[in-house]
C-alpha cells in the first residue's frame, strides 16, 4: 500500500504514484477535535500527537505537524507571557527584547534538545514517529535567523532596527538568532522529524528591498543551514510571495522543496523552479472559512491543474488554515486535490 | 530648486534611506525654503505620490510602506515647530489593534502617513475594547475608527470591528464615526470588510491614508449638509 513518505519521494523525483502529496496546516483544530480550550491543548505533547492522527484519519491528507504554535520559539529563549485566544493560535505577549540593550543579555539555550520548554514537543514527536514515523512525513516549523528577531521584539520593532538601527545590535541579534537556528534544526533533526519547514517571511521582496534580501537573508540563511545541510528542508516564506526571489534561493541555496505564497503564480513558480526542485500550489485558505465546498473544489481544481501543467515535482499545500474553516470544505479541499493531483489530468 | 528638493526626496524614501532624506529638508531649509513648503509641497505630495504609485499596481516592499511612513512623520514633526503658524487640522482618527490582536507594525505605518497628513490620531495601543475604540472617538470627536488586525481570529472575532460596529450603530453614531479595517486577513480576502461590517479597508498602510481622509471627508460632508 502506498504511504504518504512513498507520495513526497515520488514527487521529488517527478512522479506521481496514485496522486501527489497534499500537505495541510491543521493546528488549532487539533483542540476543536479533542474538544478541549486551545490553551489545554497545546500544553501537552501527547495532545498534539493525539489529534494530529486523529485528523490524518479523518481527512486523509499527507502529514502531521510537531508544531504547536510559533511562539514557542519565543519560549525557548525565555518568553513568559503567551495569550491564548478561543479561535485562534496564541501569539507571543510579552517580547524579551525591550530595547537594544537586551540583544546584548539574550542568551542562546545551550541544548534545545533538552530544554523543558521542547520537553512536550520532543514528546509529541516521540508519538508521532511511533505511530506513523517512515509513512507520514513529520513536519516540523524553524523560524529563520532573519525572520526570528519578530517573534523576540515585535515585527515592527525588528523593522525598524533592521532599517534605522544600529548595525552592530542588528547582527549580533541576528547571530544569536542563527546561533539558536542550528541548535534547533539538529534538535528538530534527533527528535525525528523529516519534513523542516525553514520559515522566513524576511526572505522575501514583499518584505525588504531586494538589496537587504541579498546582502542579509540570503548570507544568515547560508549560515543558519550550513551545519547540517538542506535534507528535508522546505523554503517557506509564509503568506509573503516568492517568486522574485526564487531564482536567488535556487542558485545560491539548491533547497530540496519551495513553499510560496497563495498569491503568487504557481504557474511561473513552476517556470522557474523548472524541475530543478519540488514545489507547492497553495491555497488562499482564509476563504475556506465563507466558500461552499463547491467553490473550494474549483479553487482547489485550478491550482492543481495549473501546478501540474508546469511538471509533476508537485504537491498541494495550505497556509494558515483558520481554526473555524468547517470540516466539509477541509474534506472538500483533500479530496479535490487528490482527484485532480493524478497525472492523467497534467495537460492544463 | 523646490522641484530638485522634491525629486531628490522622493528618490531617497523609495530607497528607503532616512538619513539622505533628513539631511534633503535640512539643506532646503537652509538654503531658504520654507518649513511650510516642506511638508505641503515635498512631504504631501511624495505620500500622494506612493499612494497613487500602488494604486496603479506599482509593487512596493513593506519597508518602503513602513520607511516613506517613518521618514513622513518624522520630517512632518520637525517642520511642525518651525510653522510661523499652526496648520489647520484635517481630521481625527482613533486607531489600535483589534482586541486579542498584538501587532502594531501596520498601524504605526498608518499613524506616520495620517500624522504627516495634519490628522490628529489617537493611538489606543493593542488589544483594544471595541468600547473603548466608540468612546474615545467620541471623547475626541473623531471622525474615524481604525480597527488594525494581523490575525483572522481578531479580524472577524465578535470583539473586534464587528462589535465596533455594533456599538455605532446603537449610539446612532454610524453617520459620526466611519470605520476603517486593514491588516493582513484583509488582503488576502478583500470582501472581508463587509463581513465585519466595516466601511473600508485598506490593503497596506500607505494606502489607509487615502481611504482615511475619503472618509473623513464624507463626515464633513454630512455634518456640513445636516448641521
Amino acid at each position: 500500500m502506498t504511504t504518504s513518505m512513498d507520495r513526497l519521494a515520488a514527487a521529488a523525483n517527478g512522479r506521481i504514484i496514485d496522486h501527489i502529496p497534499i500537505f495541510c496546516n491543521l493546528l488549532d483544530q487539533g483542540a476543536r477535535e479533542l474538544g478541549m480550550s486551545i490553551e489545554t491543548y497545546f500544553s501537552r505533547g501527547e495532545y498534539v500527537a493525539e489529534a494530529q492522527l486523529r485528523m490524518l484519519k479523518k481527512f486523509g491528507h499527507d502529514n502531521v505537524w510537531s508544531l504547536f504554535y510559533v511562539g514557542k520559539e519565543a519560549e525557548l529563549f525565555g518568553c513568559k507571557k503567551i495569550l491564548y485566544a478561543d479561535d485562534g493560535p496564541p501569539n507571543v505577549e510579552d517580547f524579551i527584547i525591550q530595547s537594544y540593550d537586551d540583544i546584548e543579555k539574550l542568551a542562546v539555550p545551550d541544548d534545545i534538545g533538552s530544554h523543558p520548554k521542547f520537553a512536550e514537543t520532543a514528546k509529541c514527536l516521540e508519538i508521532l514517529k511511533r505511530e506513523v514515523g517512515g509513512k507520514v512525513p513529520v513536519c516540523a516549523y524553524l523560524t529563520a535567523s532573519m525572520s526570528l528577531p519578530a517573534l523576540l521584539m515585535s515585527m515592527e520593532n525588528w523593522l525598524e532596527l533592521l532599517m534605522m538601527g544600529p548595525v552592530d545590535s542588528r547582527d549580533l541579534l541576528l547571530q544569536k538568532c542563527s546561533d539558536f537556528f542550528r541548535k534547533e534544526i539538529a534538535a528538530y533533526r534527533k527528535a525525528g522529524a523529516d519534513v523542516l519547514v525553514y520559515a522566513d517571511p524576511y526572505g522575501s521582496t514583499d518584505i525588504i528591498p531586494m538589496k537587504l534580501f541579498r546582502e542579509l537573508s540570503l548570507e544568515w540563511m547560508k549560515r543558519d543551514l550550513e551545519p547540517g545541510g538542506l535534507d528535508g528542508v522546505v523554503y517557506y516564506v509564509g503568506a509573503a510571495r516568492l517568486n522574485s526571489v526564487l531564482e536567488h534561493v535556487i542558485r545560491e541555496m539548491g533547497f530540496q522543496t519551495y513553499y510560496p505564497s497563495p498569491l503568487e503564480d504557481i504557474g511561473e513558480s513552476m517556470r522557474i523552479i523548472n524541475d530543478r526542485a519540488l514545489c507547492a500550489g497553495v491555497i488562499n485558505d482564509i476563504k475556506l472559512l465563507d466558500w461552499t465546498p463547491d467553490e473550494v473544489r474549483a479553487e482547489v481544481q485550478r491550482i492543481v491543474q495549473c501546478g501540474l501543467g508546469g511538471g509533476n515535482k508537485f504537491f498541494f499545500g495550505t497556509v494558515v488554515m483558520p481554526y473555524g474553516i468547517p470540516d466539509e470544505n477541509i474534506k472538500a479541499m483533500i479530496d479535490t486535490a487528490k482527484e485532480f493531483g493524478r497525472s492523467a489530468h497534467s495537460g492544463y | 530648486m523646490l522641484d530638485d528638493v522634491i525629486s531628490a526626496y522622493n528618490e531617497a524614501v523609495l530607497d528607503t534611506d532616512r538619513v539622505h532624506a533628513l539631511q534633503i529638508v535640512s539643506d532646503a531649509v537652509a538654503q531658504g525654503i520654507s518649513p511650510e513648503e516642506i511638508v505641503f509641497k515635498v512631504v504631501i505630495p511624495g505620500l500622494d505620490l506612493m499612494v497613487n504609485a500602488i494604486s496603479e499596481g506599482f509593487d512596493i516592499n513593506l519597508a518602503q510602506h513602513f520607511m516613506t511612513s517613518q521618514i513622513a512623520a518624522d520630517v512632518t514633526e520637525k517642520m511642525l515647530v518651525l510653522f510661523k503658524a499652526p496648520p489647520e487640522i484635517y481630521g481625527r482618527v482613533i486607531i489600535g489593534t483589534a482586541a486579542g490582536d498584538l501587532h502594531t507594525l501596520g498601524k504605526r505605518i498608518v499613524i506616520g502617513c495620517l500624522k504627516a497628513q495634519m490628522i490628529d490620531v489617537t493611538d489606543l495601543g493593542v488589544n483594544v475594547a471595541a468600547e473603548k475604540f466608540v468612546d474615545e472617538a467620541v471623547a475626541r470627536n473623531a471622525q474615524v475608527i481604525g480597527v488594525s488586525a494581523m490575525m483572522v481570529h481578531t479580524a472577524r472575532g465578535e470583539n473586534g470591528a464587528i462589535k465596533v460596529r455594533k456599538l455605532l450603530r446603537d449610539q446612532g453614531l454610524e453617520h459620526k464615526i466611519k470605520l476603517v479595517v486593514g491588516g493582513a486577513p484583509f488582503r488576502y480576502d478583500p470582501g472581508l470588510y463587509r463581513i465585519v461590517q466595516a466601511d473600508a479597508w485598506a490593503e497596506n498602510g500607505v494606502s489607509a491614508l487615502k481611504v482615511i481622509m475619503d472618509c473623513i471627508q464624507e463626515v464633513k460632508s454630512y455634518d456640513h449638509k445636516h448641521g
